[in-house]
């Protein structure tokens, strides 16, 4: 087996009582963008200055091409940062400060002026290289940190929720400048949000925290496809939960019965559960449907509300038990006037496409 | 807000008269002394008789008038350097420093501000006169510092607690060792603070007088001493013009400060 690039192992990194990372192991290859998601005091910070030399973990280790990172001080590992908050030297022009780095390793004035003016391009600031970044808007600052971030070409770039103090839409135009850079650097990038569509945007992989853990590392469609657990289910994309009990397993797939005593066949079997064990059955918006089609489960809902969206329909329901669902079924012609009428209505869904957790 | 100023009404006159007066009364003083330093009198007469110069040619004319000027300078200056350098570690330990004691400490750096002068002099002169600092150069400068110290750490503490860490962070993640980072990018940015702390370190010890009348020695005085001094052995005009030159600097030093503020911050 070729040695991982960048390697986190076991890292560990308590704070007095409260352990913020337990024991998390992780291979990273050369090139990857792996974003780290979760929500907050999840451990992603924690273990991104783990990386960056902030904060000396506990216990494990990072090994950078099978060396340990961990008795090189901050300074001297050669990583690239952009953080959260804008961090741009303010008595400094753009264009120094992305030459600051240069400067501190003592690069020659021709390769400083080559490099600068080569990071903004590749940032799209070529004519504010003379601007102090109190003249940049918030957006323009981030790119400045990033062109500074990747001026001295470090193996690893730590990106630490860089877009959070930024607009919506503003956020999406510099994803896609990210995923850009990121292409024509190959640089391997660590990168930390709690937003869902941002890690999904960007990322080759998704890991997942909760609690100080990597709940479920993969893909963004592994982990909205194939969710080992009720939380990573929850947590990537819209979700909706039923209470069901589990009655056996025919076949490879499952049986449940909802709370309403409607019985669901057909079910992914992926988690072992008793008989008579209480579970929650997870169906995507989307799973949903209006009209059934073959093998489809049916639900017996009120409806409180719909709307409208060209491609979809959203379709606010209760269940006879209580749950509420938030459906986002396709809107194609037939379906159209089926959802005018307010009350006594039955939804569907395909059971291959729902999840079955242990409550 | 409750007591508003444009919703006063008829209280703003009467708000806006008391201000005057009182503005009128610190300041009447002075413009006299100025007033003064100019007039004929011999005797300090108002209004004078008439106006002149003599004053200010007598002042440069005597030698003991130029040495007090240069040595309140000298000291001065000394005193500003040290406060900044003590303030600047200062500050960073009591904005940054996460120990026991740290709100203790930071209440001990600034009583010399509250503490009675006439008490810290008396107190400073015994302990120096066994030392053998009394009546030198050193020892003004080293008491000096001692009350110029809370003017160094009140402003360069505030510009240190609005600067951002991850600033320094940032620059050390770039390649610059901490001591780099702080030398290159920290303090650069918080020049405003360390400049206010600079001149305000050097005018508390350029006008101060009481510590300086216990330690001046006949041949080591201060201004504010030598006019002190000269004050009560003959009530000459050219008191006023050296007042006159004193208030002269720190004014001149004020707005310095407040044009520099002013360009630094845009």
């Amino acid at each position: 087996m070729t040695e991982p690039f960048l390697s986190i192992r076991k890292l560990r990194k308590a704070f007095g009582a409260f352990t913020a990372v337990h024991d998390v192991t992780l291979d990273i290859p050369k090139g990857e963008f792996l974003t780290f998601l979760g929500p907050s005091g999840s451990g992603k910070s924690t273990t991104l200055y783990a990386i960056a030399g902030f904060q000396d973990p506990t216990s494990g280790d990072v090994l950078l091409q099978g060396k340990s990172l961990l008795s090189i001080p901050s300074h001297k590992r050669n990583i690239g940062m952009v953080f959260q908050r804008y961090t741009l030297f303010p008595h400094l022009s753009v264009a120094e400060n992305v030459a600051f780095p240069l400067r501190v390793r003592r690069r020659p004035e021709g390769e400083v002026k080559r490099k600068v003016a080569d990071m903004l391009a590749l940032v799209r600031l070529e004519n504010f290289a003379e601007r102090l970044p109190a003249a940049l808007s918030g957006g323009q600052q981030q790119r400045v940190a990033l062109a500074r971030a990747l001026a001295y070409d470090p193996p690893i770039l730590l990106m630490d929720e860089p877009l959070s103090a930024l607009d919506k839409k503003l956020r999406e135009e510099i994803q896609a400048e990210i995923r850009r850079i990121h292409r024509e650097t190959g640089v391997t990038i660590l990168y930390v949000t709690h937003d869902q569509e941002e890690a999904l945007h960007l990322s080759d992989r998704i890991a997942l925290f909760r609690d100080g853990r990597i709940e479920q590392i993969g893909t963004g469609e592994d982990l909205y496809l194939r969710p080992t657990t009720e939380f990573v289910a929850g947590f990537i994309g819209n979700s909706n939960f039923l209470a069901a009990e589990y009655l056996e397993t025919v076949g490879g797939t499952a049986r449940v019965r909802l709370a309403d005593g409607s019985i669901v066949k057909g079910v992914k079997a992926t988690h072992k559960l008793e008989r008579g064990q209480k579970a929650r059955l997870m169906v995507r918006p989307e799973a949903f449907r209006l009209r059934p089609a073959d093998g489809n489960a049916s639900l017996t809902v009120e409806i409180l509300d719909t709307a409208f969206f060209g491609d979809r329909r959203r379709v606010v329901a209760r269940t006879g038990s209580g749950d509420e669902i938030d459906a986002r079924p396709t809107s194609d012609s037939a379906e159209v006037n089926s959802v005018d009428a307010a009350y006594g209505r039955q939804i569907f869904f395909d059971p291959a496409a729902a999840f079955l957790f242990p409550a | 807000m409750l007591l508003d100023y444009d919703r006063l009404g008829w209280l703003k006159v009467a708000l806006l008269g008391f201000t005057t007066l009182v503005a009128a009364f610190l300041l009447l003083p002075m413009v006299f002394i100025v007033l003064l330093s100019f007039g004929s009198s011999r005797w300090l007469a108002f209004p004078p008789p008439g106006w002149t110069l003599k004053w200010y040619e007598d002042l440069f004319a005597d030698p003991s008038w130029i040495e007090a000027a240069l040595t309140s300078a000298r000291i001065a200056t000394m005193t500003a350097i040290l406060a900044v350098a003590i303030g600047l570690l200062a500050s960073f330990g009591l904005v940054r420093g996460d120990f026991r004691g740290r709100e203790i400490l930071r209440g001990l750096l600034l009583t010399p501000m509250v503490l009675p002068v006439v008490v810290f002099a008396i107190a400073v002169y015994a302990f120096f006169l066994r030392l053998g600092l009394g009546g030198t150069t050193a020892g003004f400068v080293l008491a000096h510092t001692v009350l110029a110290l809370p003017f160094a750490i009140i402003p360069i503490a505030t510009a240190l607690e609005g600067f951002d860490k991850s600033i320094e962070d940032a620059a050390i993640v770039c390649g610059a060792s901490p001591l780099q980072a702080k030398l290159r990018i920290t303090l650069p940015s918080i020049r405003i603070g360390i400049f206010s702390a600079a001149i305000f370190s050097f005018l508390a010890s350029w006008d101060e007088v009481v510590v300086a009348i216990f330690m001046a020695s006949p041949t080591l005085q201060t201004l504010p001493v030598k006019i002190w001094g000269s004050l009560r052995s003959d009530l000459t005009p050219v008191i006023a013009a050296a007042s006159s030159l004193l208030v002269a600097l720190t004014l001149a030093l004020m707005i310095v400060t407040a044009l520099l503020r002013r360009k630094l911050q845009t």
